[in-house]
C-alpha cells in the first residue's frame, strides 16, 4: 500500500531521515514512535508530499508519489494533526464537507456521508451546525477525524492526534478510535511519542531514532524481542505487563451467566426471573441497549438470608479497554465481574476476573 | 439659532456639497480597498512573509503621517482638482487597509493552513476560502477606519479643489462666518458616524458567525 525505499531527507546539513525503507500493508495501523526530532513527523509528511524528500522513492497505491499532483494526492489521503486545524469560520458540517466538495460530490451524497460519518465518530447530528469554538477538545478531535475520513480515503496519516488531549479523554478517544478502525479498516500511519499509545493502538510499530529505522515489527514481537538497548529503554522496565495490555476486553466478553431486563421492569419481577433461572446477576437496559442499572442476588449465609442488591450506576468496561484497564477497574470496584459496552454505550456482555487470571497465568508461565 | 437658519437657507448647497463628498468618499474607498487588498494578498503569499512584515512596519509608521502632507505632495506633483484630491485620499486610505489585511492574513494560525494544505486545497483556495474569511473581521476593521479617515481627510482635500463639505469649512474660516464653518463640520461628523454604523452592520453580516462566537 505504502512503500518507502531508501528515502533520505536533509534539512541543511542535518540528516532528518536517513536511507529509510519501510513497507506498510493495506488495512494495517502502523505506529511511528521515537524521541522528538527523530524524523517520524518528517517521514509522515513526506507521504502526502507536504515535505519533499531528497533521495529514494515513495510509492502509494503502486504509483510513485512524485508522479502525482500533490493536491490530487492529498485529497485522497486523510490527514489529522495534533492541533486539528478546524476552520473556525465554518460549521462542523462545512468543515467535514471540505474534501468531498473539492472532489465535486453531489450535495445529496455529501449530506448522506456527513450524517454517516458523524454517527461513526459518535457525534450527535446536532453537532453539524455548531462552530469549532463551541466544541470541547475531544469533540474537536472527533470532528478532525471525521473530516479526514469524509471522502473515504484509503489512507489516513495522523500526527500525534491525541497529544493535546487530557489523559482521561485521550484513553476514551483511543478506545473509540480502535473501534472505528475495526469498522473501516483503513491503512493508517500514526505518529506518537507515547509508547503506551503505540502498544495499545498499533498493529505494527516502527521505532525511529535520529532518522534511522531501528525496529519495525508486530507489537508483540517488539515487546518480546526488542532489537537493542534503545528499544528496551523505550519500552521501559515493565514490558511484560505492557504485553498484557495487548489483550483486549473484547476478547473475554461472555454472553452468558447473566440475564438482561428492561429498566422499566419492577424489582419483584426481576428478582423472580433471576430465581427461576438460577442466575445471580441481571442488567437493566433501556430501549437503546444502554446499561441503566444492575441487580445482584447474593448467596444466603447462615446468618443472613439471601440479599437482593440494586445498583443504579454500575462500573463499566469498554470493549476496547485492554485487560490491564479491565483488571484495574475490577479491583477498584471490588467486583469479580463487570459489564462491557461498545463505543455507542450499548451493552455487549460481561467479563469475569477468573478469565483474566487465566490469561495472567499463561503469560507468567511463558516468561 | 444662527446655525439652524443658515442650514435652512442654504439647504440645497449643503446637500450638493454632501453629494460630492459622498461621491469622493465612495470612489476613494473603492480604490483603496481594491488596491489595498491586492497589495496585502501579494505580500502575504507563501515565501513572501518577510516582505509582509516589512510592509507592516512601514504601514504602522505611515499611519502617523498627517493627511495634509500627502495632500500637499499630490498638489505639488499632480496639481489641483477633484482627481488629485481623490488620488491623495486613495493613498491615505490605503494605509489602514493594507495594515489590517496584512496583519490579519499573516496571523491565521499555521496549523489551520497546514490542515488546509494537507487536505489538498490549492494556494488560491487556501487564500479565498480560508485565510481571507478568517482574517475578515480584521480586514473589515481596516476598511472601517479607512472610511472614517477618508471622510475626514476629504474636508482637507478641499484645499486642492476636491470640493465637498470641506469648502464650507474653509470658506467659513476665511469669511469669518462661524455658522458656515460649524455647519460643514457637523455635517461631515454626522456622515462619518452614519457610515461607520453602516460599516459595522456590513461587518456583522459578512463575517462568519463562527468567528463572532464568544468562547464558552
Amino acid at each position: 500500500m505504502i512503500e518507502l525505499t531508501n528515502v533520505t531527507k536533509k534539512f541543511g546539513n542535518k540528516i532528518a531521515v536517513n536511507n529509510f525503507s519501510l513497507h506498510i500493508e493495506k488495512g494495517s495501523l502502523t505506529m511511528f514512535i521515537g524521541p522528538s526530532g527523530c524524523g517520524k513527523t518528517t517521514t509522515l509528511r513526506m507521504i502526502n508530499r507536504l515535505t519533499p524528500f531528497d533521495k529514494g522513492n515513495i510509492i502509494v497505491n503502486d504509483t510513485p508519489i512524485n508522479d502525482v499532483n500533490p493536491v490530487e494526492l492529498r485529497r485522497n489521503i486523510g490527514y489529522v494533526i495534533q492541533e486539528i486545524g478546524l476552520f473556525p469560520h465554518l460549521t462542523v458540517f462545512e468543515n467535514v464537507a471540505i474534501v468531498p466538495r473539492l472532489l465535486k460530490w453531489e450535495q445529496k451524497k455529501i449530506e448522506r456521508r456527513i450524517e454517516e460519518i458523524l454517527e461513526l465518530v459518535t457525534l450527535n447530528q446536532s453537532f453539524a451546525q455548531k462552530y469549532p469554538l463551541q466544541l470541547s477538545g475531544g469533540e474537536k478531535q472527533r470532528v478532525g477525524l471525521a473530516r479526514a475520513l469524509a471522502a473515504e480515503p484509503e489512507i489516513l496519516l495522523m500526527d500525534e492526534p491525541f497529544g493535546a488531549i487530557d489523559p482521561i479523554n485521550r484513553l476514551k478517544l483511543q478506545d473509540s478510535f480502535l473501534e472505528i478502525q475495526e469498522e473501516i479498516k483503513k491503512t493508517i500511519v500514526f505518529v506518537t511519542h507515547d509508547i503506551n499509545e503505540a502498544i495499545k493502538l498499533g498493529d505494527k510499530i516502527a521505532i525511529i531514532n535520529e532518522g534511522n529505522l531501528i525496529q519495525y515489527d508486530n507489537v508483540s514481537k517488539i515487546l518480546s524481542d526488542p532489537a537493542n538497548e534503545f528499544v528496551e529503554n523505550l519500552l521501559g522496565q515493565d514490558r511484560n505487563i505492557k504485553a498484557l495490555s495487548l489483550k483486549k476486553a473484547k476478547d473475554y466478553v461472555l454472553k452468558d451467566g447473566f440475564i438482561t431486563v428492561l429498566d422499566t421492569e419492577s424489582r419483584e419481577s426481576v428478582e423472580k426471573k433471576m430465581k427461576e433461572k438460577n442466575i445471580k446477576i441481571a442488567f437493566a437496559l433501556d430501549e437503546n441497549n444502554h446499561l441503566k442499572s444492575r441487580f445482584v442476588l447474593e448467596k444466603a449465609t447462615e446468618t443472613k438470608k439471601q440479599k437482593f442488591i440494586y445498583n443504579p450506576a454500575p462500573w463499566i468496561i469498554e470493549r476496547q479497554n485492554n485487560i490491564n484497564e479491565a483488571l484495574s477497574k475490577m479491583l477498584e470496584a471490588g467486583e469479580k465481574q463487570l459489564p462491557v459496552v461498545n463505543r455507542k454505550k450499548e451493552f455487549v456482555g460481561i467479563i469475569k476476573l477468573s478469565n483474566i487470571f487465566e490469561e495472567v497465568n499463561k503469560k507468567t508461565n511463558i516468561s | 439659532m444662527n446655525i439652524l437658519s443658515f442650514y435652512l437657507n442654504n439647504f440645497g448647497r449643503i446637500m450638493s456639497a454632501l453629494e460630492v463628498h459622498i461621491f469622493i468618499f465612495l470612489v476613494a474607498l473603492t480604490f483603496s480597498t481594491v488596491i489595498g487588498m491586492a497589495i496585502s494578498i501579494f505580500v502575504t503569499q507563501e515565501g513572501r512573509e518577510k516582505i509582509g512584515r516589512i510592509i507592516l512596519s512601514v504601514m504602522g509608521a505611515a499611519q502617523s503621517v498627517p493627511s495634509l502632507v500627502i495632500i500637499a505632495l499630490i498638489f505639488i506633483f499632480v496639481g489641483i482638482g477633484v482627481k488629485p484630491a481623490i488620488i491623495a485620499l486613495v493613498i491615505y486610505g490605503l494605509v489602514p487597509i493594507v495594515f489590517n489585511a496584512t496583519s490579519g492574513i499573516l496571523s491565521v494560525r499555521p496549523n489551520i493552513i497546514e490542515a488546509g494544505k494537507g487536505m489538498g486545497l490549492t494556494q488560491n483556495q487556501l487564500l479565498w476560502r480560508v485565510k481571507i474569511p478568517i482574517a475578515l473581521p480584521v480586514i473589515m476593521g481596516g476598511i472601517r477606519s479607512s472610511s472614517t479617515i477618508i471622510i475626514g481627510s476629504a474636508t482637507v482635500a478641499a484645499v486642492i479643489g476636491g470640493g465637498g463639505l470641506g469648502d464650507f469649512i474653509f470658506i467659513g474660516l476665511k469669511l469669518q462666518k462661524p455658522e458656515m464653518l460649524i455647519t460643514g463640520a457637523i455635517t461631515v461628523s454626522l456622515l462619518a458616524i452614519i457610515v461607520d454604523y453602516i460599516m459595522a452592520k456590513i461587518e456583522k453580516k459578512v463575517v462568519s458567525k463562527g468567528l463572532q462566537i464568544k468562547k464558552t
